[in-house]
């Protein structure tokens, strides 16, 4: 057999399996990233504050997290709870989410409402993290906070989202 | 014999172009989608405790309160890009940022000022004061009126955190004739 002679008529045959192993594993490693991106978090432009806590949630952990766009639209886990164009011309308008603050109230966990007695009411002691739009107006969200303070409901500890400063990534 | 020797030299190849070219499309796909996500921070503030029950005695702390108010509301813009903006008409749909001609006052007791600036160093001052009169903790609440929106607020409190205060709540809202 003659190996050194070169047949025109051979087909060159690339091996494929190593790339498509390649491709399959990019494809599942951005499969998991997309899925890790979390579906609370609504598309917003956060006011932007220098003195803020950086936030680095624990993901196993459940928060409640409640979005308000800047023209009042409060969307949670991407579901359009409260639309001021529609709900305000209902007798209830603020309902659906008066029930959700209840379903994640009562989630949360229980401390005595006065520190120093143990034996007293029991109210949530976890926080509420409200991502606002830069322009929405205050009164949306004063409005969630007063239903924060309902009865059966009783949040006391919210947290604003905000953006860090662009200088300060670099910090981080 | 010679007929079964054959089918076992014949190669049974898979057709692989078309699963390459759905596999890139994939792989594309998800590369687009994909969106890095942005540190974001928090501002942590506090709510009455005790709406609604009042089960505790009123508060013998004295607290500071810090008015918001909107002086003139500025000119909408709408962002087209990062750096560019055009002005809003009347009927305008969509988000929107103020322009610089926008004014604000903040109130301290009977001290006002426009700046922010000020606002800040008069927050250290009082903190300082109060602290230096031996006062465990010194709350703050922040009053924001009709008109402004939560940009204007967390200005505020950004700054009242800055000048030190911890305890920060919230006044319910006003009806939307109280300036």
């Amino acid at each position: 057999m003659n190996l050194s002679r070169h047949d025109p008529e051979t087909e060159m045959d690339m091996n494929m399996t190593p790339m498509i192993d390649v491709v399959f594993l990019l494809i599942i490693f951005f499969m998991i990233i997309t899925d890790l991106t979390q579906k609370e978090l609504e598309e917003l432009v956060l006011p932007v504050a220098a003195f803020a806590v950086p936030d680095k949630p624990d993901p196993d952990k459940w928060r409640p997290i409640l979005n308000i766009q800047y023209d009042g639209k409060i969307i949670i886990m991407r579901i359009l709870l409260y639309d001021p164009e529609v709900d305000d011309n209902r007798a209830k308008p603020y309902e659906r989410v008066l029930e959700w603050l209840a379903q994640a109230a009562k989630r949360m966990e229980k401390a005595p409402i006065d520190d120093n007695d143990p034996s007293s009411m029991k109210i949530p002691d976890e926080a509420l993290l409200i991502r606002a739009d830069q322009s929405t107006p205050f009164k949306h969200i004063q409005k969630v906070m007063e239903m924060c303070g309902k009865t059966g409901i009783q949040i006391w500890k919210i947290q604003l989202a905000v953006s860090v400063p662009e200088g300060d990534k670099d910090k981080e | 014999m010679s007929r079964l020797k054959e089918i076992q030299d014949e190669k049974q190849e898979m057709p692989m172009t078309p699963m390459i070219d759905v596999t890139f499309l994939l792989l594309i796909f998800f590369m687009c989608t994909l969106k890095f996500k942005t540190l974001e921070g928090k501002l942590a503030a506090y709510l009455p405790k005790d709406v609604g029950v009042n089960l505790m005695d009123a508060e013998p702390i004295e607290k500071v309160e810090i008015l918001v108010r909107v002086r003139k509301e500025g000119t909408k813009l709408k962002p087209v890009s990062r750096t560019e903006t055009v002005v809003y008409g009347p009927q305008h749909t969509g988000r929107y940022l103020w322009d610089d001609d926008r004014v604000l006052e903040y109130q301290i007791g009977p001290y006002k000022t426009r700046d922010l600036e000020k606002l800040r160093e008069r927050l250290s001052i009082i903190y300082r004061e109060r602290m230096a009169a031996n006062e465990e903790k010194v709350p703050a609440t922040i009053d924001a009126r009709p008109g402004t929106c939560n940009k204007d607020v967390v200005d505020v409190l950004d700054q009242a955190i800055d000048a030190g205060f911890t305890d920060i709540t919230f006044v319910g809202a006003w009806p939307d004739n109280i300036k």
